[in-house]
């Protein structure tokens, strides 16, 4: 499903060339549930967003359902990452100008696969799944940062995605909330049969998956 | 598939309301492009109606030059208005090429013929008969103080200031019959008064029996000019073009008429071309403002359009959305400036307009169409140059890889 041969990142700085990444081969089955886990700094990051489509590698092929994706032109790639990958992030990521609901439906709107009223039915239907159907209409600003969370992972299963990235997804929630999140990401994995990829630098959070990578170095360990 | 119109209008609603996340700023911007458009609109209305005015009134001052055969008789006034009559002719194979020399402006010519044969009036008064050209012409048209509510057409007659003739009456001349078509105003200037005025489409229709009556004479035979009367360009002198014009044109005499009204002329379209000028400059450096605090905005919310990046946005929706929000700002700032400048165009016109009539000075506004025009342009422009300040940053968040977008702190 998912294949990184040799992805390497190297960032220009004022002080030269910085390594973050450096040779990584990576392959996941489809479905499941794979926890990438390292100190801060090993390049755990930046080698999520090279396979989520949002930083070209310096080096390596990332493919995704045999589709190498840094081939693909920039368009191109938007409208994949758009229709086969979702993303959570570690920070409040809803635009706080638009209401919950239409943060959840904006992805769908952009991919134009089908009429805006289905696509506000789905994202009702996932704000309820998730717990949030109470705050369709609130702006982001007036939920708590949990109920954010779960808008936040409604708009990644908008379009159905093949693969989800999940960066730090509960670095900023209370235990209760995390736990409750940790929940939902299982069971997407169990019941949608969706490939779950997360970076956490939490160990306890990575033995909940069903897979645990060690990055450090920008290297996977053995 | 093209974007719908939910999605088209959720990235208006976005650009909107992030309008409304730093209010301030937003309406100073609004304020910025209010004063820009504001005087945008004054400027280019006073500009065209002082332009309007200017045709009106200083057109009747008279012409700048007036080329004439060589060994004419030529009565020095203040107004170049008309020809003299003379035997003598130009040939009419002169005036591209006068056209053409440097300093120029416009040129028009004349034909003059004084005839006591014509049956006008008790039989034997003495008529000048003055052909012109109504689309080049300066001197007759702006001095028309009635005219019947058509164009001008060939066998019409306007007749001068001091002929007494009612508007649409026939006129019998050489037994022909020509339509009063208008009057002009009193001019102070014998032959412009007394003058009967046609085009020279009428002239030709009247020239067989002309000549039939009056003989051959120079002035009737075909492709000729008594004097060709000319406006020249800001900047020209009267001196330069009667050099040129006795260099290029052998057989004419160059009068000149007041330079005192020549300078006044030449120096106001100096100032207009002047106040065009600094509009420019003003909304050029009103682009760079916008420019600036959009590099500052796309700073600012860097992991914004990383997160749109991210979902799925196109580098061209992301570049939509940032000038769409632009062009919004700057636009209110346009529409607000259009209410601003009709304010102030009240103002003028109890104020500067109203002591310039009061002086006779005439003062001709612009109709309420070409305003509304203008006004709409000065809306639009207002868009156009938020959306041109804006689209250097834009143009560089959207080529930036969404995942420098997100990480950035903004």
């Amino acid at each position: 499903m998912l294949s990184c041969s040799k992805v390497s990142k190297t960032y220009v700085t004022e002080r030269g060339p910085m390594e973050a990444v450096n040779g990584i081969d990576l392959d996941l089955p489809a479905g499941g549930f794979t926890a990438v886990v390292g100190p801060s700094g090993s390049g755990k990051s930046s080698l999520l967003a090279m396979i989520g489509g949002l930083s070209r590698p310096t080096g390596g092929a990332v493919r995704i359902e045999g589709t190498d994706i840094w081939a693909l032109p920039d368009d191109r790639l938007a409208h994949f990452r758009n229709g086969r990958i979702g993303f959570v992030f570690q920070f409040p990521s809803l635009l706080p100008t638009l209401r919950v609901v239409d943060n959840v439906a904006l992805p769908a709107l952009l991919a134009r696969r089908c009429d805006s009223s289905s696509v506000y039915q789905r994202a009702s239907e996932l704000l309820d799944r998730l717990g949030v159907s109470q705050h369709l209409d609130a702006y982001p600003g007036e939920i708590s940062a949990g109920e954010q969370r779960r808008a936040a992972i409604a708009r990644a299963l908008i379009n159905a995605p093949a693969l989800l990235l999940a960066d730090e997804p509960t670095s900023d929630l209370d235990a209760a909330t995390e736990g409750e999140i940790m929940e939902q990401f299982r069971e997407l994995t169990r019941a949608d049969a969706m490939t779950l990829l997360m970076v956490t630098h939490n160990l306890r959070l990575a033995e909940q998956a069903d897979r645990i990578v060690h990055i450090a170095g920008g290297r996977l360990q053995a | 598939m093209p974007d719908g119109p939910h999605f088209r209008f959720l990235l208006g609603s976005l650009a909107l309301q992030n309008l409304g996340r730093r209010k301030a700023r937003a309406l100073l911007l609004v304020a910025a492009m209010t004063v820009c458009s504001g005087a945008l609109l004054t400027g280019a209305v006073l500009m065209r109606s002082i332009e309007t005015s200017m045709a009106v009134g200083f057109t009747r001052l008279g012409a700048d030059m007036l080329i004439v055969p060589a060994g004419t008789l030529t009565n020095i006034t203040a107004a170049l208005l008309t020809a003299e009559p003379t035997e003598l002719t130009l040939d009419d194979d002169m005036l591209p090429r006068l056209a053409e020399l440097k300093g120029v402006r416009k040129i028009a010519p004349q034909l003059i013929f004084r005839t006591d044969a014509s049956g006008y009036g008790r039989g034997g008064d003495l008529v000048d008969l003055i052909a012109f050209d109504p689309a080049r012409d300066m001197t007759v048209q702006p001095w028309l103080e009635q005219h019947l509510d058509r164009p001008l057409r060939q066998g019409d007659v306007i007749v001068g200031g001091r002929r007494q003739e009612a508007l649409g009456s026939e006129l019998l001349l050489f037994g022909r019959p020509l339509v009063v078509y208008g009057r002009l105003g009193k001019t102070a200037v014998g032959t412009h008064e007394r003058g009967l005025f046609i085009t020279f489409e009428t002239l030709a229709q009247l020239r067989e029996v002309m000549q039939q009556i009056c003989g051959t004479k120079a002035a009737l035979e075909p492709n000729k000019l008594s004097g060709v009367l000319l406006e020249l360009a800001p900047g020209a002198t009267t001196q330069q073009i009667r050099f040129a014009a006795l260099a290029n044109f052998p057989g004419i005499k160059v009068v000149a008429g007041d330079t005192m009204l020549t300078s006044i002329r030449q120096g106001l379209a100096g100032l207009l071309n002047g106040m065009l000028g600094l509009m420019a400059i003003m909304f050029a450096s009103a682009m760079l403002m916008v420019s600036v605090l959009f590099s500052a905005i796309v700073t600012e919310r860097r992991r914004e359009l990383g997160l749109l990046r991210a979902i799925g946005a196109r580098r061209g929706q992301v570049l939509g959305v940032l000038l769409t929000e632009a062009a919004l700002a700057t636009g209110a700032g346009g529409l607000a400036g259009c209410v601003v400048g009709v304010l102030l165009m009240r103002v003028y016109e109890h104020s500067l307009v109203y002591h310039l009539e009061n002086l006779g000075i005439p003062f001709v506004w612009l109709n309420g169409g070409t305003m509304a025009l203008i006004a709409l342009l000065c809306i639009l422009f207002a868009s156009l140059i938020g959306a041109a300040g804006a689209l250097c940053p834009a143009w560089r968040a959207s080529r930036e890889e969404p995942y420098d977008l997100i990480r950035s702190e903004g």
